[in-house]
């Protein structure tokens, strides 16, 4: 009998379960999606469609149309706002200090918070009556004073990506600090001795250097806006009406308070197919060597 | 230009203006810990506030507290000591199953080449971005059939999903920095392979260890989606638990804060403890 090698039954374990829990849904709800199942209805799987759920998702589904329309409105913002802050307070407290280490330790915070419990406070704070950002902004921003965050889309829409950013850019931004500081001091130093001025330095010399930690920044953060789905769920319920509603939290409503399973999975497999492009992105850019 | 006036460089003095400057950063550092800290501040005040003095501002700063709330949500019918229990079985019931096998299969990714090794790697990583709904359609209408729906234990299966993604990528950087030639000595000396990664290789990379076990401790505590799909009412976990607050009388904010900090204090204390190996490892990946 030939001895089985080392590394086959080392992997065996974590790999079995990564492809039952993983790899396996990953084919079941493909398999799903080609079907019709009203689980409200049947306990087993019906008929065949074909792609007539994927048909029915872009013909004549506007909630679904809506659903990608406030994905990209949360995604592209979420994204930027989540960039711009980390690239500003990592630049901000890269120098060593008191203060500055302090910021860096508080960082961690925000990022090992329970995204459900963010959501709860922001809907707290913006309450109309006593929350006490919706005051705070009111005094700031007159024009915001009498509006009720939540009830207005657009505003709702700001509340539900800034609870995303409160949530991540301060990890972002700790990844920010990693990248910089893997930058060789010499390179801007030269630059400074050479009379370049502080912009300068920054746009021709850290800049490009910083440029690959950015990529992978923005790219991990499209991914977990893609799958946000617990803020959303506790700070406006994808409302009002539909207008936080993005494409997470329109699969979950679809599977689990329709009960149409066929239909959802069609819809995830949308989600699916644009977080797998992404994470070819995300290999080819941590993994170039 | 001088070498004095270039900042940095010895024998040179900050005029009014780089004082200005860094007066400015000093005050964007402090708005940036408030952004962080008023927040939190804010729940934190809330939980030990009697009702009247939530539903108003003018009791913001200057209130009798209370400690009502932290022992409510432990009554009847809030019950957060069962949903605390469940919440610590299910986060350490999935990192006890996925570190021991992570640091497997990460040794092996370590320290053996092997045919297909970087496409296997690159499936354990790429899995991570599957979104939690393509992962709980199947296994909701499987653990439906099986009848374990609201189980413990499904909850921990399907976290391992998360977790040992992660756990496997983070050990394995771990791993990649000891150095061989103890090992290869131990060999040589007859030592079989089983004590070679129990004796050397875990107590080398023990921190690691330890930063995967605490940071999927932190993803399964927090996990909501999953634990909202498949629990209803024996497995509920804390997170499924502050929403039970919102009921038809309206929000029980303060409840809502009380349990808050329940779930957070934990995490604050656990990630602050480990927070240098947890900030290094954490962004390791995005920049190596």
């Amino acid at each position: 009998m030939r001895r089985i090698p080392p590394h086959v039954w080392l992997l065996a374990p974590a790999l079995s379960f990564v492809a039952a829990m993983a790899l396996f849904p990953l084919g079941y709800s493909l398999v799903l999606s080609f079907r019709e199942w009203k689980l409200a209805a049947s306990g087993a799987p019906g008929a065949w469609v074909g792609l007539a759920n994927y048909w029915l998702l872009v013909s004549d589904d506007p909630e679904f149309l809506e659903a990608l329309a406030a994905t990209a409105v949360f995604v592209a913002a979420d994204v930027i706002a989540t960039l711009a802050i980390a690239l500003g307070a990592a630049l901000l407290i890269k120098r060593a200090g008191r203060i500055n280490s302090l910021a860096r330790v508080l960082m961690i915070l925000p990022f090992v918070m329970s995204p459900a419990l963010i959501g709860i406070s922001f809907r707290f704070f913006l309450n109309p009556e006593f929350g006490i950002a919706h005051h705070l902004i009111g005094m700031l921003v007159p024009a915001l004073a009498g509006r009720v965050w939540l009830a207005d889309p657009t505003l709702a829409m700001i509340a539900v990506i800034a609870s995303d950013v409160w949530h991540w850019a301060p990890y972002m931004t700790l990844v920010v600090l990693g990248g910089l500081a893997s930058i060789p001091q010499e390179t801007e130093e030269a630059a400074r001795v050479d009379g370049a001025s502080p912009w300068a330095v920054f746009r021709d010399v850290t800049l490009p250097q910083l440029l690959p930690v950015l990529g992978v920044v923005a790219v991990l953060k499209t991914v977990f806006a893609l799958k946000a789905f617990d803020t959303i769920y506790t700070l406006s319920n994808g409302g009002p009406g539909t207008a936080t509603q993005t494409l997470a939290y329109f699969v979950y409503q679809v599977a689990f308070n329709h009960y149409d399973m066929g239909y959802a999975a069609a819809a995830a497999y949308v989600l699916t197919a644009a977080l797998l492009v992404l994470s070819v992105f995300y290999l080819r850019l941590v993994f170039r060597k | 230009m001088s070498a004095a006036s270039v900042p940095g460089v010895p024998g040179y003095r900050a005029g009014p203006a780089e004082r200005a400057a860094g007066w400015l950063r000093a005050l964007a550092v402090f708005v940036i810990i408030a952004a962080i800290l008023l927040p939190i501040f804010w729940i934190v005040l809330t939980a030990f506030k009697v009702p009247r003095d939530v539903y108003t501002l003018d009791a913001a700063l200057w209130f009798a507290p209370t400690l009502e709330n932290l022992r409510t949500v432990f009554e009847h019918p809030w019950n957060l000591g069962s949903k605390i229990v469940n919440s610590v079985l299910v986060a350490s019931g999935t990192v006890l199953l996925a570190i021991p096998m992570a640091t497997m299969a990460a040794y092996a990714f370590a320290r053996f080449e092997f045919r297909g090794k970087q496409a296997l790697f690159l499936v354990v990583i790429a899995s991570q971005f599957i979104p939690a709904a393509v992962i709980v359609l199947p296994y909701f209408l499987m653990f439906k059939q099986a009848g374990m729906l609201d189980t413990r234990s499904a909850l921990v299966l399907v976290n391992l999903s998360i977790v040992l993604p992660y756990a496997v990528w983070m050990i394995k950087g771990f791993i990649d920095a000891v150095p061989v030639e103890m090992e290869e000595s131990a060999m040589v000396d007859g030592a079989s392979r089983a004590r070679v990664i129990t004796e050397i290789v875990v107590p080398a990379a023990l921190p690691g260890i330890i930063t995967a076990a605490v940071f999927g401790f932190t993803l399964t505590w927090n996990e909501f989606l999953f634990a909202l799909i498949i629990s209803k009412q024996d497995a509920l976990t804390l997170p499924i638990g502050l929403i039970g607050f919102r009921t038809d009388r309206g929000d029980l904010w303060e409840l809502m804060a009380a349990g808050g900090i329940l779930i957070t204090a934990p995490m604050f204390v656990v990630s602050l403890l480990v927070h240098r190996q947890f900030i290094g490892s954490l962004t390791a990946g995005a920049v190596r």
